[in-house]
């Protein structure tokens, strides 16, 4: 990049959120926006070099894109309704200002804020939001967004693209949410900023522990966002949780990357200004007052962490006494293990462990390296060094960080190993599968179940100390919820080992299941109702819902209708050998869906699938170019959906849309 | 990346309209997160000089006043060219003189 470039980089990130919230409340859709912007852009990259930059870059660049705007919604016009959003667009834009807006408000900071709210829309996917709110609101291109999150640069564009779509698709309109609906996508807006933030703070993945550029894009959102809804104590509250973290940015890595835990940091490396600035913010949350919310919370034990002189001043009683008050609104896991940790620093390591061991159970935290972690903390204290060092191991095995694993595997390392009586889990597991008696296929099953096993019990644990409670908790911890089938298979599996083992009671507290298939219930009509209800999703998405539960048929039959299969009369269509056919909530759906389209497949994936990947031609939109909607898409996008009417937590499945016969 | 922006004192007498543009220069810079400190320095101060076991301490106003640094500001920004940028709007509102800009290490 020349020095020109680069200005003209600099001067983009400061300057393209204002630029393109501006463009949108003229043309009514995020991507034109976007589009229009960059358009202004490339006359800049163009014309600046030769030129020099102007003077006042920033108006030079909006003026060029609301040219293009203007130009745009002339054109619309002229085309006639087709565009009549663009044309009405330019109605109420007037000269330079919109007449829909409040007069109190700074118009400019009100499209700014609008923006973000359209970024973080819930009819997108938490992926997209993020990748969007990136793009538009913090200027990143997609290789910064994709280098930052470690994925490739395609898929960030793919994300980017089909978000923008589906607002467009969705006719999300450029407004503030008002009333009660303000709150759910207030909240929306302060998840993405604070994802951004984790994800630069305690990288989950790839060998830096931090990432500071996700880290700094986030707080920035979090302080336009403060200015922009000074009345919001969790906006001030989740600025505060961000300041007084990031503040310890530079005390939680040693000098050759490793962790360095919150009670061993260097308190004098802690960022003084940014500590303030948290407290400040803290101080406006408490000034509005109510109930603290989430992230109010979070920031005041946050706060008690950067009040304390040294880690001996800390007070534990009153972080115990906030989780508390955090588990009751956010009744997580996760949550409840910090609280473990609070408990155990104010009330002794066995309140602590009460607590963590309680959690073992949990599925949630089945692969999370710092319920070991803790509890290994925990038994180190009470002097169970053998435990402790087993639970260091199982945390080093699980996390994915490499500078976590190898501060893990040190912690370990510190507890010497005793002698060992007898061959460990992980060498008789080892020596189970590769003696050469078993088939490719019952390795790879067995593998299956004994890898949860060493990875919930620990690879050194002694083989000789396993139990049958052991094996019984893992079991309940891993697969309850699974199909009888799959339970029994994991049983025999674990049956077949001790028996190699001379250790036949291991199986012996987990029964067998009855092995006549159960379905699912159907999905209660109440909850049902609300789904065909719910204003958010995309109609796609509605339409196969509804189709499934009104024909009742298999969901694979569904998917592999064709357009030129329907009878929209007579509402039915021929799917293989027998008929599908649909009511009249269905039937108000379809044509809209169709909008036009002559053949191919009826749903289709939002995506055009890649070169090397090219489906059977029946398969793909002869007009679109798309793909079939596929039976993992279609159900994953249900699970998503419903996740929060499933008490397990994990969503539907698209068979339970069947109604029972 | 923080940097801090320094300047010496300029020859331009502020005006109203300068301390209107000013803060509305500050304010934008606050909102969008990137300005985390600012303010203005007294001319003089006090100067602090240590040679060997000796400290002495001078009252200013110095004869090389003009050389001393009259405001500061500590941004937040992703790069170099973005804390450039910025020093040109703000030169572009104070008129002529000169500023100076370090990247700020640590703590």
């Amino acid at each position: 990049m020349t020095d020109v470039h680069r200005t003209i980089d600099a001067i983009w990130k400061l300057q393209s959120a204002r630029i393109i919230a501006g463009i949108t409340r003229m043309v009514h859709d995020v991507g034109l926006a976007e589009e229009l912007a960059q358009d202004a852009l490339v006359s800049a990259l163009e014309q600046w070099p030769q030129s020099g930059v102007p003077d006042n870059p920033g108006a030079w660049l909006t003026a060029v894109a609301k040219r293009r705007a203007v130009d745009r919604i002339r054109r619309a016009r002229r085309l006639g309704d087709k565009h009549g959003e663009l044309a009405r667009g330019l109605e109420r834009q007037g000269p330079g200002q919109g007449s829909d807006q409040d007069p109190e408000q700074d118009p400019e900071q009100d499209d700014l804020l609008r923006l973000m709210f359209v970024s973080c829309h819930p009819v997108l996917p938490t992926e997209a939001r993020v990748a969007l709110t990136l793009k538009l609101l913090g200027g990143l291109t997609t290789g910064e967004i994709a280098r930052a999150f470690l994925v490739g640069e395609a898929r960030i564009a793919r994300r980017v693209a089909a978000a923008k779509r589906t607002l467009a698709e969705e006719r999300v309109p450029f407004e503030l949410p008002r009333g009660p609906g303000l709150a759910a996508r207030l909240s929306s807006v302060l998840e993405v900023v604070y994802l951004i933030f984790n994800e630069g703070y305690s990288a989950t993945s790839g060998d830096d522990l931090v990432r500071p550029g996700l880290c700094l894009e986030a707080l920035r959102l979090g302080r336009l966002l403060a200015r922009l809804m000074p009345e919001e104590a969790e906006v001030h509250g989740l600025v505060a949780l961000m300041e007084i973290q990031a503040s310890r940015s530079a005390a939680r890595t040693g000098p050759s990357g490793e962790p360095v835990l919150l009670h061993e940091q260097n308190r004098g490396r802690w960022d003084r200004l940014l500590i303030r600035r948290g407290f400040t913010a803290m101080l406006r949350a408490r000034e509005i007052g109510g109930t603290p919310g989430p992230y109010v919370l979070q920031a005041a034990i946050a706060v008690c962490h950067a009040r304390a002189r040294t880690a001996e001043d800390t007070d534990w009683a009153r972080i115990a006494t906030l989780y508390e008050a955090l588990a009751r609104l956010l009744p997580t896991p996760v949550v409840q293990l910090n609280r473990a940790v609070a408990l155990g620093m104010a009330h002794g390591p066995e309140a602590g462990l009460a607590l963590a061991d309680s959690l073992a159970g949990d599925p949630a935290l089945r692969d999370y390296h710092l319920l070991p972690s803790v509890r290994g903390d925990l038994l180190a204290r009470l002097g169970r060094l053998d435990e402790a060092r087993l639970e260091f191991e199982r945390a080093a095995s699980l996390t994915g960080n490499a500078a976590e694993r190898a501060h893990l595997r040190r912690r370990a390392a510190e507890i010497a190993a005793p002698a060992v009586p007898g061959p460990t889990l992980g060498q008789a597991v080892r020596e189970f599968l590769e003696r050469g008696e078993l088939d490719a296929g019952t390795v790879r099953s067995y593998g299956q179940t004994l890898r949860r096993l060493r990875l919930a019990l620990g690879d050194r644990t002694p083989l000789s100390s396993l139990t049958a409670g052991h094996v019984a908790r893992v079991f309940a911890a891993a697969w309850d919820g699974t199909a009888a089938a799959t339970w029994n298979r994991h049983r025999s599996a674990v049956r077949s080992f001790g028996a190699w083992a001379s250790m036949g009671h291991l199986a012996a507290g987990i029964e067998r299941r009855a092995g006549t298939r159960t379905r699912a219930g159907c999905i209660d009509p109440a909850q049902l109702e609300a789904l065909w209800n719910r204003p958010d999703l995309p109609l796609r998405e509605r339409t196969l819902w509804r189709l499934l539960h009104e024909s009742a048929a298999g969901v694979t039959a569904v998917l592999s209708l064709n357009v030129e299969d329907l009878d929209l009369d007579d509402r039915r269509a021929r799917a293989g050998g027998s008929w599908v056919s649909w009511r009249s909530g269905t039937a108000r759906l379809l044509p809209d869906l169709v909008a036009g389209r002559t053949r191919g497949p009826l749903f289709l994936s939002h995506r055009r699938p890649g070169q090397a990947r090219t489906p059977a031609p029946a398969d793909l939109c002869p007009e679109t170019g798309r793909r079939r909607l596929s039976y993992e898409r279609a159900e994953y996008l249900f699970k998503q959906a419903t996740r929060h009417l499933d008490p397990a937590g994990g969503g539907y499945t698209l068979r339970r849309l069947r109604p029972r016969a | 990346m923080r940097y801090l922006m320094t300047h010496k004192p300029s020859e331009t007498t502020p005006d109203e309209k300068l301390y209107a543009e000013m803060a509305e220069f500050v304010e934008e810079l606050t909102a969008a997160g990137i300005l985390l400190a600012t303010g203005g320095l007294e001319a003089g101060g006090v100067r602090v000089t240590s040679s060997g076991d000796e400290i002495t301490v001078t009252d200013g106003p110095f004869a090389e006043a003009k050389e001393a640094v009259a405001g500061f500001a500590l941004v937040e920004v992703r790069s170099k060219e973005e804390a450039i940028e910025l020093t040109r709007r703000f030169r572009r509102i104070v008129g002529d003189g000169e500023s100076v800009i370090q990247q700020v290490f640590g703590p």
